[in-house]
Formats: C-alpha cells, sequence, structure tokens
C-alpha cells in the first residue's frame, strides 16, 4: 500500500429535497487501502459510496478518482469512467436472472467490442478462482448465497479496476458465508493491492480493514 | 448490442415475449387478410372484363325494336358511331381497343344470338379463341361462323354443316364452350365482324331504330393503364352521351356488395385499428417488462453501460421480438387467406351486358360470374407487414429504452 492519495472526496454533500443525507464529508484514499466506512441505518454511507464511485452527483463538493474530477462528467463519461476503472459489489447480489454465471461477470465486457471467447475465458477465469468452474452455465437462480457473491465479486473484477465498492456485501449471507466473502476480499487486497471501499454496519467484519470511518447522520465521526 | 444476452432475455421471459409476440402478431395477420380480402375483391371485380382481354367495356342504350324479325341491336346495345370510336382511341391511357357487334336475329324458325368479333384482336372477344373446344376458330376471310357448343347439341348443328343466320349461309367451322368465358361475350354463333356488320347493315328493323353504317358498332372493349381508367371512363361517358354504359372494375366492385369491396376507407380503418391494438398490446407488454428490469439496467450502468449501450440493447431485444411476430402474423395471415381462398363470389353482370333477350326463358335472370375468392398475399404487403412490426418494435424498444436508461443506478439500486 503506498501513500499516494487514490481517492479524494472534499466537502461532499447529497441533499435529497429538503433532507440532507451526506453533510460536507471529506474523505481521502490512498492507492491500495481497505477502508470500511461503518455506521447504523441511515447514516448516509451508502450515499457517500455512490457519490465517491460516481453512481451519483453530489449536490456540493468534488469527487477525484485516480486523478480524474468526475462530479463534473456526464452521465455517460461516468459510465465509461466506472466501466475501466471500478468495480461494484452489491448487497443483494443484483445478477441478471436470466444470464448464466459467466455471462453474468462478463456483463461489463458486453458492450465493449472482444471476441465472444475472449470475454467467456476472462469470465471462466475468474470464476475457477472463485472456485465456481462447476457453475459456469448455472442460472443465479441455481445459486446459493455465498455462490451469487462469488459471482458477483469475479464481476466487479472481470474489467481489472483499480478500485471496489462494496457495500454490505456479506448483509444477506450467513455468518461463515460471510466470512468467506470477507476473506476473498482480503486476499484480493493483500495479493493484488486493490483499493477497496466498503460500506458495513457489522463493526467486528470491518476490522480487518486497514481503516475505519465511522459515520452517523451523514458526518463522518471518527 | 450483445446477442447473447438479447437471446436470453427472450427465451427466459417466454410469458412476456410470447405474450407481446401474439398480441403483435394478431394484429399484423388481421393487416394483412383485411387488405389480402380487399385486393382479392378487387381482383375478382377484374375477372369479367379481364376475361375477354379488357378494362373498360361500353355500350349504349337505346330504344326497343318495333318488331322481332330478322337482325335487330338489343335496346342496351345500340350504334356507336365509328367517328366516336375513334375519339375514343385517341384519349390519353387507352392502350387498345376491340370492337363487337352482338345482334338478335329473329328468323321464322329459330332467335340467334349473334356476335360479329374482330378476328386478330387480342382486346375483346377474338380471346374466345382459347375456348374452342373442336374445330377452329374463324381464321379464313369467307363467311363462316363458331357456334356454342350447347347450342350446337340442341339443335343438333354439327362440324361442317351450314347454319342460315337472316337467310345467309354460315358453314360451321368450329363448336366453342361458352361457360368458360365470360358472361358478357356470350352468344350462339360467332361470326367475322364484317359479316355481321352486313346483317346490320341490310336490316330495315334495326335501321329504323338505330341507324347503323358499316364501320359502326355496338360494343366496345378498352384496354387502358390502370390508374387511369377512372378518368378515362368519364371521358367515354362524355363523349357518348348519357344513354352510355361505361363498365369498369369499379362498376363490378359496387355490384359484390363487400364492405371490403366498397370501401378503401374501410380496409384502412380497419387495418388502422388491428394496428394501434397491437401497438399497445406491444407497448404494455414491454413497459411492463423494461419496468421489472429497472433494477437490472441499473446494474448495467453502474458497471459501465452507457445510455446508448442500454437503449440499443432493448431496442434490439424489440425489434428482434416483433420482427418474430410479424413472421408469425404472416404465417397466420397465410394459412387464414387459404382458408379463405375457398369462399366462392358471384360477381352480378349488370343486364344491359347481358347479350341474352329477357324475354326469353331465363332471359331476365340475373346472371353471376360465380369464381373463388382470389385471396393471395402479395409480397408487397408481406414485406410491408415485417418492416411494419420491425419499426413498431423499433419505436417501442427505443421510447422505452430512452425512458428508463434515465433512470440513476444509485436510486434502483439504493433499495437493498
Amino acid at each position: 500500500m503506498s501513500n499516494l492519495i487514490f481517492l479524494s472526496g472534499t466537502d461532499l454533500s447529497k441533499k435529497y429535497g429538503d433532507l440532507e443525507v451526506v453533510k460536507g464529508v471529506s474523505l481521502a484514499m490512498n492507492t491500495g487501502e481497505f477502508v470500511c466506512l461503518v455506521g447504523k441505518s441511515g447514516s448516509g454511507k451508502t450515499t457517500l459510496l455512490s457519490l465517491l464511485s460516481g453512481l451519483e452527483k453530489p449536490t456540493q463538493g468534488k469527487v477525484n478518482l485516480d486523478g480524474t474530477e468526475i462530479t463534473t462528467s456526464s452521465e455517460d463519461e461516468l459510465a465509461l469512467f466506472r466501466r475501466e476503472n471500478v468495480g461494484f459489489i452489491f448487497q443483494s447480489f443484483n445478477l441478471i436472472p436470466t444470464l448464466s454465471a459467466w455471462e453474468n461477470v462478463a456483463l461489463p465486457l458486453f458492450p465493449i467490442k472482444m471476441a465472444s471467447k475472449e470475454r467467456r475465458h476472462r469470465a471462466t477465469e475468474l470464476l475457477d478462482q472463485m472456485e465456481l468452474k462447476q457453475r459456469i452455465e448455472h442460472l443465479p437462480s441455481a445459486l446459493s448465497g455465498g455462490e451469487k457473491q462469488r459471482v458477483a465479486i469475479a464481476r466487479a473484477l472481470v474489467n481489472h479496476p483499480k478500485i471496489i465498492f462494496a457495500d454490505e456485501p456479506t448483509g444477506n449471507l450467513d455468518s461463515d458465508t460471510g466470512e468467506a466473502i470477507m476473506d476473498i476480499l482480503n486476499r484480493l487486497h493483500r495479493e493484488k493491492e486493490m483499493a477497496i471501499l466498503m460500506v458495513t454496519h457489522d463493526v467486528e467484519l470491518a476490522k480487518t480493514a486497514n481503516r475505519l470511518i465511522q459515520m452517523k447522520d451523514g458526518e463522518i465521526v471518527s | 448490442m450483445n446477442l447473447r444476452y438479447m437471446t436470453k432475455e427472450l427465451y427466459y421471459r417466454k410469458r412476456r415475449t410470447l405474450t407481446s409476440m401474439v398480441g403483435l402478431s394478431i394484429g399484423i395477420a388481421l393487416l394483412i387478410i383485411v387488405n389480402a380480402l380487399s385486393l382479392a375483391y378487387r381482383q375478382a371485380a377484374r375477372v369479367p372484363l379481364k376475361e375477354i382481354g379488357a378494362d373498360i367495356t361500353i355500350q349504349r342504350s337505346g330504344n326497343v325494336p318495333q318488331e322481332l324479325t330478322g337482325p335487330v341491336f338489343p335496346c342496351s346495345a345500340v350504334t356507336i358511331r365509328k367517328a366516336e370510336v375513334e375519339k375514343i382511341q385517341k384519349l390519353p391511357g387507352v392502350r387498345g381497343t376491340g370492337t363487337g357487334l352482338l345482334l338478335w336475329v329473329f328468323d321464322p324458325n329459330r332467335a340467334w344470338i349473334v356476335l360479329g368479333i374482330e378476328r386478330k384482336n387480342s382486346v375483346g372477344p377474338s380471346v374466345l379463341r382459347s375456348s374452342v373446344t373442336e374445330g377452329r376458330f374463324l381464321d379464313g376471310d369467307k363467311p363462316e361462323a363458331v357456334v356454342e357448343q350447347a347450342y350446337a347439341r340442341q339443335f343438333g348443328i354439327g362440324l361442317n354443316d351450314t347454319i342460315s343466320v337472316d337467310g345467309h349461309p354460315f358453314p360451321v367451322v368450329g363448336f366453342l364452350d361458352a361457360s368458360r368465358a365470360a358472361k358478357i361475350a356470350v352468344a350462339n354463333v360467332y361470326l367475322p365482324l364484317e359479316e355481321a356488320e352486313k346483317l346490320a347493315a341490310s336490316s330495315k328493323e334495326l335501321q329504323s331504330v338505330s341507324p347503323y353504317s358499316p364501320g359502326d358498332v355496338n360494343l366496345l372493349f378498352i384496354k387502358a393503364d390502370q390508374e387511369k381508367i377512372t378518368g378515362l371512363a368519364s371521358e367515354m361517358k362524355s363523349i357518348l352521351g348519357k344513354q352510355a354504359t361505361v363498365a369498369t372494375p369499379d362498376s363490378f366492385l359496387k355490384l359484390l356488395g363487400s364492405l371490403f369491396a366498397l370501401s378503401d376507407k374501410f380496409t384502412l380503418a380497419a387495418s388502422l385499428i388491428a394496428i394501434i391494438i397491437a401497438v399497445l398490446i406491444v407497448f404494455k407488454t414491454m413497459a411492463g417488462n423494461i419496468a421489472e428490469r429497472a433494477r437490472e439496467i441499473g446494474v448495467m450502468k453502474a458497471v459501465g453501460w452507457t445510455n446508448r449501450n442500454v437503449v440499443s440493447q432493448l431496442m434490439s431485444e424489440s425489434i428482434i421480438q416483433c420482427f418474430m411476430a410479424g413472421i408469425l402474423g404472416l404465417l397466420i395471415a397465410m394459412v387464414a387467406g387459404y382458408g379463405l381462398s375457398f369462399m366462392k363470389v358471384n360477381i352480378p353482370i349488370p343486364w344491359e351486358m347481358s347479350p341474352t333477350p329477357h324475354f326469353l326463358p331465363g332471359g331476365g335472370d340475373q346472371i353471376f360470374k360465380t369464381l373463388r375468392l382470389p385471396v393471395q398475399v402479395p409480397w408487397t404487403l408481406a414485406v410491408f407487414a415485417i418492416l411494419l412490426s420491425v419499426i413498431i418494435g423499433g419505436l417501442t424498444g427505443g421510447l422505452l429504452g430512452r425512458y428508463i436508461s434515465k433512470i440513476k443506478p444509485a436510486e434502483v439500486l439504493r433499495h437493498e
């Protein structure tokens, strides 16, 4: 992990009508750092993750990701930026129900001009790393919760992202499976020096991160 | 657009795909059938004239003969002057003309319906050449006759016999089956036009009712440019006056009385209703499908799909779905069209055009040309229907795709 600032949010605010969900938050992450955002439900952590990842634009403030100011980018520019630099893992896995495991992994690659074989090769390789080689043709409905999340992790990695944003990745899993998923994330961070920003309400899980940021009522409290 | 994703969406969301496809295919099938039926009636209406190689026939009504002796003109077909014929021949859009002279000849022992025809003209009753069943058609320059075979059988007329019409001898050179021919060119005896002209010119009774000179006729057959038929018909009426009967395919179409035959507007309205219903079904089904996929689309956008990527994916799904619906609709229409082609249609022949004297037994009966409704799906209609399906697919997919692609991924993914 180097001390170069890779992701920074400066004076970020987000309002929905009169409700201010994130209030003037500033935060920075170094290259290869694993940071956990913790806080109770409604504390604004998921919104902050959306702002930092470019899924949502702040009402106020700036986000700089790997040297690019993303707050001023258009929607399509943001989509292309996410395609090349960012991986997402969601609490509900968000797999496409009509696509098989490998096709779900390859989803970010579909809009890219690329040989179908190459797409399949990249997806299968990642599923192999997630120990899902036997499940590549299975639909999400035939997978367990843990398997689905591993497919989602593979999907987050398929575009060789510089950072992974994980929103409660273990929230829908039992504790054993959750631990297994955390092991994978830790391994990715350790072995590939992947920057990870994870949102969780589970302080025990968050302890495995390099840094822990606590949020309350839209503000960072520690 | 990703083909694999598209096919899987269509395959795994079978119910929605099928609902949308069946809805549109029924609409497309209705559109094709309504138009094919309308075309079939139009085609059927052309048959009576087509059978005598014409697009328009012209007659002129006149007075009833005082006495029925010797050759007379039917009151529905009196003299059309040579000068009038020449005027008509010069009208723009007239591609060819044929003439005929229809006579009723009342001999002491027999009444004949005699038709004088131009032997070597492809327009008009000389097309009866193909209806010869025995002997030959009128080919020589000498006076000769071809007799309708049922009539010959009834009166025991044999091939090479000589018949006497108004005291003039005519060797019988052939028989023809008039039942195969147009009802409007049916006669008992067919003579060369020049011979019929001689009979007409020498008849005092005929001259007293309708003055006649050789070269004049009483039946005129016109071949014309299809798009000019209606205009030509009114010009011809103005040349020949109020007494003229100008028959076009439209005249027969009106007599058919079917809604499909009567009104282009009905066909258009029925087609539009079919399409609007189909579009609404497709729109509703696809809107439901896309709304159901909002989260999925949010994920696609989160992992880097641009709005354009999303729209093109949804549009291609919709186009393929509607294209398949178009093909299905075409197949349904073809099967239905085949079934409908067994339907018989009776085309009434106006009494003025019936050559049989109405005072003879059966002469006053309404005559019909009965034929199978020629329902076909022309390739232009098929291509139009498929193209329309694809356009509906493109527009529906495009509109809904544009709408749904504007969702913010964070909004749909927030609610876990």
